[in-house]
């Protein structure tokens, strides 16, 4: 994590310094360059607080780290005294009331000079769309649309300047096309609910194309059992007790669970639970949870009924799109049972396991860290 | 809707403010901008865990002296504890860093060092933990159960405080033709200051204190708290308050971790600074506004409120917050909630019930647009039960101009004012009339408009009496201000209350002004610091220019006079020949300067008269309004609304604010209040949430989870005025900050159910999301759902 | 907050950067989506690669049936018509409504593709064009229709050391028309319902995409307003019926307004 040398062009100066990689531009500018104008207000990407021009294009500099910055030509709010529609613009923030707390203003007046500049004599409508990007949190933005709208009035559109190389070709390039999708099997029916008690309950069913005692044995295998879960390891099992670790990955976020757990199975009503609990240790997030399953045979093949309690806790829980976990449960459960079928029948799945997909610890620590809210930030 | 236009720059005068070059030029100084050398950085690690005893926690090894858990400052460092003499009331301590216990998720169990924020919050990472998960308590409803978990186990139950009022709702019960019975709830709400509160504590040892420049609306305050909490004389601590990004009552509380990083700069006798960020913001800060109402209100057939009963449940979160305690919401909210209407039969029994959550704290308008919102909704409520307009039924409940000064049911009095003026200028104003023609129509898009008033009337700037009946640590007394004239005639202004964004710079400048005639670019206002400045309370309870304007006021007349008894030695008349025009200072056909009289004070003494007031030109006074029970300001809100009944979306088509401060300093600044508190309850109304599951994870821990209006989500305010003055406080003045937060949710909620009103639906809880407006036609057209 | 630590580095070319992607590695392009990720410490990468510069991901190459996109081109450049433009105005028209300017000006269009959020503008927009996402690899070059790309929210086929160099989008006829509805709660933020629809009679193409239904974007088999509500009432029946109310709304008012956004 050894730190960049790196070289910027700053409201017209050339500078250097040292970054780290994770530092981000505005990490860079408050700090070494000791430009506070430019306010961090929720490092996610939505308040704009800390918008700068980079290249000449209103960027934000939460969002950007300094080492991908280098050779930029960055222009922060202290950056503007020569610029005669920034002038106009601070002017009219002052006449309009368009700052109280003063917060927001400078990532609101880099903003409002691209609103300017770039659209020129817009409508209070396209003014508002335009700024959206900007959380004000004190004014209600009538001073702030009040004054662009004023500097904008009569000003000409310079479009933003842009430079790509496009070719020419007779005939699109050769790629080839990725193989049909073999027939997708119907998504295994299941019950998603949410308990009283902060756990999230999930009950499907799973059929198996092989026999009940089977299915059964290897159950009660949790080594084997592990082998069907991606991202599962067992390190020890001493009698009813399991330790190990589950590592789930959910686009970019990935989460290693390391715990224990207790094995239970009753042989007379092939009924089982494994029990368990884990810590991603770094990123603070735990997991609680419980499989309880039911053997049944059906035919030639076996019936599993499986339900999953699971309660998660830390960041990994502290978000709100419940379907996308759903999803993610759903197709984990999938995975779990074509790779339990693969190993059962001795025929390998028709996709093999994927490292990124996974389900269920073998201590259960539970269905992917997702609960039924795991929800991604700003994707776009 | 423009009033009178003021001449020059004293009350009354729409002139810029003086605030605003730095913060437009990038040159704010705020707690984040702060450079000192070998400046540290603080981050806390937080419990994931919502309800849990502590069973371990342990330093990662060769880092033991940059981190710090509560055992390492227990002998130094009392607990946050806030107390009251309101009777049953239940004290909690709320440790800087847990102790045995973790209440809520977010609250802090480690205080980690390093050089960097990046670092530091790796090395949160590097502590190991290991808490016992107890269950939670995260509903105020199941709070209240006999079998409920116990947020405080030594409390016996969740309830930290219970109210009852009753005035005889008996009577009214038994005979009321018109009886209608609702619910009403409120979510949970971050406060959202764009910038967070935070803190640089450093020991200055030529001053031999503690020097603490924290983001906060109550300096001095603060001192007192954190003297007590850290055992260290008030003549060692300065607090310097920098530039804060926004206050709304988040920033008028002591801090757990401003006890923290103080302790750490005072012990180690270095420089610390501590940030809050977006997420901790929202998962781990003070939370806000939610109630839940049981509501039965009685009515005559023309919908005449006869008397309301109420039951109000606030979910007060895990602590009471120092100085203004977990309990101040569900006491206003029991003495608000009649709001601005005549009648004499209330029944109100709150229960401000502990939780596993952030603690509670009072959000700009405080219980107010809870209460707002459940008596505006319930005022439609019966307008539909009778069959009659909402506007009419609510201008014949409302207290009427010639009643005034009046006293309701809840001894709340009622200083000034026409509120059936308010409404029936907002009504105009919307058109109200015409909105109901075109009701009768259909709309092209296939949209139903609907319109909705909210009328509020706020107590403000309540002063000695009705804070040392709530026992709190805080009782407002006199609000004192400092004026000196210089040496060279311009002026410096200084007052222990703090700017928070509310333009104080100028507005203080302007009421010297209106005394003195000096012009604005000559006053400068200096507020805040412990070191400089006079005792305050603080910013908080709209109070602003109430208390510092009548403060500044009162001693800046006092000046005048001294300037003036001067000035007529100078030039020899008597003092009540001098005035002061254009910045100066004549009697007939002389006139000196203010720095002539600034000279002959500081420079050339030989020239004063024998007589001289020997505390020369420095005044500092106290002040208080003659009757202190607060001063009522109050306003009614028109929404039109638009509501797609095939996706639940609302879109404000009109919004009109008619609102009363008295008399209005800056007409300019008056409206930016009204409309970024209005944004702000456009907020609570369709946006903001705080969602927490059944074992109290919060479900909202970034600004894609919790929606914050932004332009394109707010109307271009309309604003009308009225200026009825106040018989009680200096110039007439009423607060005017926390206002605009407390209509919307009613006004807005009201216009909703005004457009679904031919579906047959309703809906009593905000923020009103597509998918609460979808489910409440659903449930009213079960066809349409099943479709 | 800020990130975890990571490594950087800035590869000279393509190949190198394929190279350095393969173990614990991210590619960073914009970064519109990954940054947050990695600032709240749910995404922990021991090292990003810089692609934003790469030469060829800037690259735009036309040809007579479809014009194939660099995957490092950042929205803005789509939205202001710096690049052209095949479908008559509908990359253009999605482009706009992504996220905030500051935001479309450096995030990229390989990146949204990459990141999966279901609710993406991209997902559905190019789902219903039937463009290829183009993936390099250790296997060479695959092109990859979007519903099959994306595996499900977040996830896709990409494996350790795959890159998305390009998206590969048909031309439509000049007759052809679109329609594009998106319900959003707020400006910028992301759909809680989109309604995509490319109808393009000379080539024979008719699809009807519903999107930010939290999973993969499905394209209907429908072809009229009605079956297309029937068909989301069916195949999302476990979604939460004020969901379903959008999706068919924003369904129905693309599908109604297809007439009005001929070029």
């Amino acid at each position: 994590m050894t730190a960049h040398p790196i070289e910027l062009t700053v409201n017209g100066r050339r500078v250097s310094g040292m970054a780290e990689p994770r530092t981000h531009l505005a990490e860079f500018l408050r700090g070494p360059l000791g430009l506070t104008g430019t306010h961090l207000g929720c490092e996610q990407g939505v308040c704009g607080a800390c918008t700068v021009l980079i290249d000449g294009k209103p960027q934000r500099s939460c969002l950007t780290f300094a080492v991908s910055c280098n050779g930029d030509e960055i222009r922060t709010v202290e950056g503007f005294d020569d610029d005669p529609v920034m002038t106009e613009l601070r002017e009219a923030f002052s006449a309009h009331h368009a700052l109280q707390c003063g917060y927001c203003t400078p990532g609101m007046l880099v903003t409002a000079r691209d609103i300017v500049t770039r659209l020129g004599d817009v409508d209070e409508e396209t003014i508002r769309r335009e700024l959206s990007g900007n959380i004000c949190r004190c004014t209600g933005y009538v001073g702030i649309v009040g004054a662009i709208r004023q500097v904008a009035a009569g000003k000409t559109a310079v479009a933003q300047n842009w430079n790509f190389e496009a070719r020419h070709d007779a005939v699109a390039a050769k790629t080839v096309e990725a193989a049909p999708a073999a027939e997708a099997a119907k998504p295994a029916s299941m019950d998603f609910s949410t308990a009283g008690d902060g756990f999230s309950v999930l009950k499907q069913q799973v059929t198996v194309p092989a026999p009940a005692d089977q299915v059964w044995a290897v159950l009660g295998d949790i080594r084997r059992m592990a082998a069907c879960l991606p991202g599962a390891s067992v390190d020890t099992v001493e009698g009813d007790r399991v330790t190990g670790s589950l590592t789930i990955s959910f686009g970019p976020i990935k989460a290693s669970f390391a715990g224990e757990g207790e094995v239970a199975r009753d042989e007379s009503a092939r009924t089982g639970t494994v029990k368990g609990r884990g810590r991603d240790a770094k990123g603070g997030s735990s997991a609680t949870g419980e499989i309880a399953y039911a053997v049944l045979p059906q035919g030639e093949g076996t019936i599993i009924d499986v339900t999953v309690r699971y309660k998660l806790t830390g960041p990994l829980a502290q978000f709100g799109r419940s379907a996308l976990v759903t999803d993610f449960a759903r197709r984990m459960t999938d995975l779990f049972a074509a790779n339990l079928t693969a190993m059962l029948t001795g025929t390998p799945g028709a996709e093999p396991a994927r490292s990124e997909l996974s389900f269920l610890t073998v201590a259960s620590m539970m269905l992917g860290a997702l609960r039924d809210r795991l929800k991604a930030l700003i994707g776009r | 809707m423009a009033s009178t236009v003021v001449e020059g720059e004293g009350i009354g005068a729409r002139v810029r403010r003086k605030e605003d070059a730095r913060h437009l030029m990038g040159r704010g100084r705020f707690v984040g901008d702060i450079q000192i050398q070998g400046l540290q950085e603080v981050a806390f690690l937080r419990s994931p865990i919502a309800h849990g005893h502590i069973r371990s926690l342990a330093k990662p090894q060769g880092q033991e002296a940059a981190v710090f858990f509560w055992s390492d400052m227990a002998s130094a460092v009392t607990p946050i504890i806030t107390r009251s003499t309101m009777p049953g009331y239940k004290l909690s301590s709320y440790h800087p860093l847990a102790h045995e216990k973790v209440r809520y998720v977010g609250e802090a169990l480690a205080m980690c060092v390093a050089a960097s924020r990046a670092e530091a919050e790796d090395l949160t990472e590097a502590v190991t933990f290991d808490i016992e998960e107890l269950p939670a308590v995260t509903d105020s409803e199941a709070g209240k159960a006999a079998d409920s978990a116990l947020v405080h186990e030594e409390w016996g139950d969740n309830l930290c405080l219970v109210t009852n009022f009753d005035s005889g709702i008996d009577e009214v019960a038994k005979t009321a033709p018109v009886k209608v019975v609702r619910e009403y709830r409120t979510a949970r709400q971050c406060m959202h200051p764009m910038e967070g509160k935070g803190l640089v504590a450093y020991w200055d040892f030529q001053a031999d204190q503690l020097v603490v420049i924290t983001s906060t609306q109550v300096p001095h305050l603060i001192r007192t708290g954190l003297s007590e909490c850290l055992g260290l004389d008030q003549s060692r601590l300065r607090v310097s308050p920098p530039d804060v990004g926004g206050g709304f009552g988040y920033k008028c509380l002591l801090q757990p971790e401003e006890v923290a990083v103080a302790w750490l700069a005072m012990t180690r006798k270095g420089a610390y600074r501590w940030v809050e960020d977006r997420r901790e913001h929202l998962t781990a800060g003070a939370n806000a506004r939610q109630h839940h109402y049981k509501v039965t209100a009685y009515a005559d057939e023309r919908g005449r409120l006869l008397g309301l009963d109420a039951e109000i449940n606030v979910d007060i979160g895990a602590y009471s917050v120092w100085p203004f305690s977990a309990c101040l919401e569900a006491a206003q909210a029991g003495g608000n909630l009649p709001g601005p209407y005549d009648f004499r039969a209330y029944r109100a029994r709150t229960y401000s019930v502990a939780t596993n959550k952030p603690p509670f704290a009072p959000y700009r308008g405080v219980a107010r647009p809870g209460v707002c919102f459940a008596i505006e909704l319930t005022i439609d409520a019966i307008a539909r039960a009778v069959g009659r307009d909402p506007a009419d039924v609510r201008a014949e409940n409302l207290v009427q101009a010639a009643q005034m000064p009046y006293t309701n049911v809840t001894n709340k009095h009622y200083d000034s004012g026409d509120y059936p003026g308010s409404l029936a200028k907002a009504r105009e104003m919307i058109g109200l009339a015409a909105i109901r023609e075109r009701q009768k129509g259909r709309e092209p898009d296939g949209r139903r408009i609907g319109v909705g008033f909210s009328t509020y009337t706020e107590q403000s700037a309540h002063g000695t009496k009705v804070f040392a009946a709530w026992g709190l640590p805080l009782v407002p007394g006199f609000e004192q201000a400092t004026v000196k004239l210089l040496a060279d005639g311009t002026l410096e202004v200084r007052a222990g209350i703090h700017t928070i964004g509310q333009g104080l710079e100028t507005t203080l400048a302007q009421v010297a002004n209106q005394a003195l005639g000096i012009p604005l670019k000559d006053i400068a206002v200096k507020l805040g610091d412990t070191a400089s400045t006079p005792y305050s309370t603080g910013a908080y309870a709209s109070r602003g220019m109430v208390m510092a304007g009548g403060a500044v006021s009162k001693s800046a007349t006092e000046l005048a006079g001294r300037v003036k008894r001067l000035a007529a030695h100078l030039m020899q008349c008597k003092p009540e020949d001098v005035d002061f025009r254009q910045g100066r200072i004549h009697a007939g056909e002389a006139s000196l300067s203010f720095a002539d009289i600034g000279k002959a004070w500081y420079l050339r003494p030989e020239t004063l008269p024998e007589d001289i007031d020997t505390n020369g030109l420095e005044v500092t006074q106290g002040y208080k309004p003659d009757v202190d029970s607060g001063v009522f300001s109050y306003a009614t809100h028109a929404a039109l609304v638009a509501v797609d009944p095939d996706t639940g979306m609302v879109e404000i088509l009109d919004y009109v604010i008619v609102e009363d401060c008295g008399q209005m300093v800056n007409p300019m600044i008056v409206e930016g209040q009204a409309y970024g508190g209005a944004a702000q309850g456009i907020g609570t109304a369709l946006f903001e949430e705080s969602p927490y599951d059944s074992s109290g994870q919060p479900l909202a821990s970034t600004l894609i989870d919790y929606l914050l209006p932004g332009p394109t989500e707010l109307p271009g305010f309309r604003i009308g005025h009225m200026e009825t003055l106040s018989p009680y406080s200096a110039h007439g003045i009423k607060g005017v900050g926390e206002g605009g937060a407390i209509a919307p949710a009613g006004a807005i909620v009201n216009a909703i159910n005004d457009a679904l009103q031919e579906l047959g639906a309703e809906i009593g809880q905000i923020p009103a999301t597509p998918e609460r407006i979808l489910n409440a036609i659903f449930a009213a057209q079960p066809k349409q759902a099943a479709e | 907050m800020k990130p975890a630590a990571f490594d950087y580095n800035k590869p000279a070319d393509l190949a190198a950067a394929l190279h350095a992607l393969s173990g614990d590695a991210k590619p960073i392009a914009g970064g519109q989506s990954l940054t947050p990720m990695l600032n709240l410490r749910l995404a922990r990468p021991a090292a990003l690669v810089d692609i934003r510069r790469q030469a060829d991901l800037l690259k735009i190459s036309e040809a007579p049936d479809a014009i194939r996109y660099g995957a490092a081109l950042p929205h803005a450049a789509f939205e202001d018509g710096a690049v052209p433009d095949g479908t008559n105005g509908m990359m253009r028209h999605v482009a706009g409504g992504i996220a905030y300017r500051a935001v479309r000006n450096r995030g990229t269009i390989g990146g949204s593709i990459a990141h999966a959020d279901p609710a993406a503008d991209w997902i559905s927009a190019l789902l219903a064009l039937d463009a290829r996402v183009i993936v390099q690899g250790a296997k060479g070059e695959t092109a990859w229709p979007l519903d099959r790309f994306m595996l499900g929210g977040f996830t896709t086929v990409l494996e350790a050391g795959d890159l998305i160099t390009g998206v590969s989008v048909p031309r439509l006829s000049p007759s052809a028309r679109w329609a594009y509805y998106k319900i959003c709660r707020k400006t910028g933020e992301f759909a809680k319902a989109i309604g995509a629809v490319v109808s393009d009679p000379d080539r024979g193409v008719f699809r009807i995409v519903c999107g930010a239904i939290e999973v993969t974007p499905i394209l209907l088999e429908a072809r009229s307003v009605e079956a297309a509500l029937a068909e989301i009432d069916s195949r999302l029946a476990d979604h939460a019926p004020a969901a379903r109310q959008l999706y068919k709304t924003a369904m129905r008012r693309a599908l109604e307004g297809l007439g009005e956004t001929s070029a």
